[in-house]
């Protein structure tokens, strides 16, 4: 018996400065849940989200900051020969919010 | 009381070596009904003792100790693994980073670092020395705990005694038992394995479905026929067709109650609560597991996984192919989801003011070599692993038990699977010096031959 998850996991996050802050997470399947941290495009940081509900990212760098709440996503454990995920993967569960610095 | 030779020898309440012998002899060729029979015999009086229930959470495959409950930040950077320890509830415990939730409620965890075998590292090995207490014997094969609660305590409600859920376990590696069957107690008292997802959608139980085409009056058109047929039966025959009438009729009563398909179905819980315990199969069925418990059943082991082959499980040798699990599954995967349902587990039955009555006991079959493999896993090592109880009285925040600099031996406090079961019983309400079971041939027989780990009680 493969692992089932159900329905599709939801959050709604906001921007107070450069404090982000979720909301409780809907068809939450339990796995992994982080803030990802863009600068300028490019992925900076992906904290742990799970037990604080608010984060604020400490890298005060100019550029324009992109933040969204993922969740791992699981459909097999297949791995390349970089033993990265083939199939499985984080999605985005919220809305996006930026900010500039 | 029953009687060898000249002296008492104490069976379970109740029982008469007469009605045991009748009860089993009742119970030969007969499904479902075999695991109310017991208890029509008159095998249970819960008002003799304090009962208690367990939930075991059996880790399939089995967590690398230094990479959860037992980690070693100052050990060498091949054995101490990827993840960093955290503080937890109580002062001087750290466990894995990745257990946020279970290290705010460590003050009620007793965790056990200095369990091992001294047998094979196979995973069935594990299982039936963490299932039964007992190592494996071809010419006598041992009982689950559950099935042994159910001997011992009989049915509360309609609900079976034990629950095995979402699915017994499947391949393991070898072809050798798990430790999830009723052994020499016979089918009477095998567990009820749910066999269904609870997290798939349109979820129902597949063992409490009526075949296709049986309807509800079809069902009840049968008992009635039976009861016709018993009526006639009775007149010639002896008391041990009045406990198989009194089997089928709870059985029949399984089928059909109401109370027994809602105890099964999570959705009647708010979609918050189903959140919390995280909407996978793991989660969900620690969910059902409380409600099983709530409504009569007094043993529910919930396997996390049924196999290891294929399958994102604890049992992380990173080798490429088959067995294929790595650091990755354990951070991204397996140790939230743990986090997420074990915690919500405790919470729940704390809330509704059932885990003083509930031991909880987290279980897996070995711990995983110290120094990591050549492709950066962990292999089977059963010297040395963590496991712990929860609840049912057990003293929390507490560790006992230690293992050496490097998690390769015992250290302090050497525990042995046995031991661990010896305290599932204890913690249950069940006194070992007095209580025996009908071993082969109905000899009555000592069924676990440990003590239980006195510092789980105070």
């Amino acid at each position: 018996m493969d692992q089932k998850f159900e329905g599709t996991p939801k959050s709604e996050i906001r921007l107070e400065g450069r404090k982000v802050t979720r909301s409780d997470v809907t068809n939450d399947w339990g796995l992994r849940l982080q803030w990802q941290v863009k600068r300028d495009g490019k992925v900076i940081a992906t904290p742990a989200a799970r037990i604080e509900a608010d984060y604020t990212h400490p890298d005060k760098a100019p550029g324009k900051y992109e933040i969204v709440l993922q969740m791992w996503k699981y459909v097999n454990y297949r791995k390349n020969k970089q033993r990265e995920f083939i199939d499985s993967k984080f999605i985005e569960i919220s809305n996006t919010v930026t900010y500039t610095i | 009381m029953i009687h060898v030779g000249q002296a008492d020898v104490p069976l379970c309440d109740g029982v008469s070596r007469r009605s045991f012998l009748e009860a089993g002899a009742t119970a030969m060729g007969l499904s479902l009904p075999m695991a109310m029979e017991l208890e029509a015999a008159g095998a249970v009086d819960p008002k003799k003792q304090k009962i208690k229930n367990c939930i075991t959470l059996f880790l399939v495959g089995s967590p690398g100790h230094l990479d959860t409950w037992d980690m070693k930040p100052d050990a060498p950077a091949d054995i101490r693994g990827k993840f960093k320890p955290i503080s937890t509830a109580v002062p001087g415990v750290q466990i894995c980073e990745h257990f946020p939730r279970m290290a705010r409620m460590m003050d009620q965890v007793a965790l056990i670092r200095s369990l091992h075998h001294n047998t094979g590292a196979s995973h069935e090995n594990g299982q039936r020395w963490m299932m039964t207490g007992h190592d494996f014997n071809a010419a006598n094969i041992q009982p689950h705990m559950g099935s042994v609660i159910s001997r011992i305590y009989g049915q509360k409600t309609s609900l079976p005694a034990s629950i095995v859920l979402p699915a017994k376990i499947g391949n393991t590696g070898t072809s050798t038992p798990h430790g999830q069957a009723s052994g020499y107690l016979g089918t009477a008292h095998a567990p009820f394995f749910l066999g269904s997802d609870p997290a798939a959608k349109n979820f129902k139980v597949a063992n409490l479905e009526p075949p296709k085409g049986q309807t509800e009056f079809r069902i009840n058109s049968r008992r009635n026929l039976l009861k016709q047929l018993d009526a006639i039966q009775r007149k010639t025959e002896t008391s041990s067709t009045i406990q198989r009438d009194t089997a089928y009729s709870r059985a029949f009563n399984l089928l059909t109650s109401p109370k027994t398909r809602k105890a099964f179905d999570p959705s009647q819980e708010t979609d918050k609560l189903r959140d919390r315990y995280g909407r996978n199969t793991f989660g969900q069925s620690c969910l059902l597991a409380r409600r099983l418990i709530e409504n009569g059943s007094r043993f529910v082991t919930v396997n996390h996984f049924d196999t290891v082959f294929n399958v994102t499980c604890w049992d992380m040798h990173a080798n490429g192919t088959s067995l294929d699990n790595t650091y990755l599954d354990y951070e991204r995967h397996l140790c939230p989801q743990f986090d997420q349902a074990f915690t919500a587990l405790i919470e729940d039955l704390q809330e509704r003011g059932m885990l003083e009555d509930t031991v909880v006991a987290v279980l897996s079959e070995f711990g995983r070599t110290p120094k990591l493999n050549n492709r950066g896993g962990r292999d089977h090592y059963p010297p040395a692993w963590t496991n712990f109880f929860v609840g049912g009285g057990v003293k929390g925040g507490q560790v006992i038990g230690s293992t050496d600099k490097i998690g390769a031996a015992p250290h302090e406090r050497p525990v042995l699977p046995p031991e661990v079961v010896a305290s599932v019983y204890t913690a249950m309400g069940i006194d070992l010096e007095t209580t025996m079971m009908p071993g082969p041939g109905s000899r009555p027989v000592r069924f676990i031959d440990a003590d239980p780990i006195q510092e789980l009680f105070g």
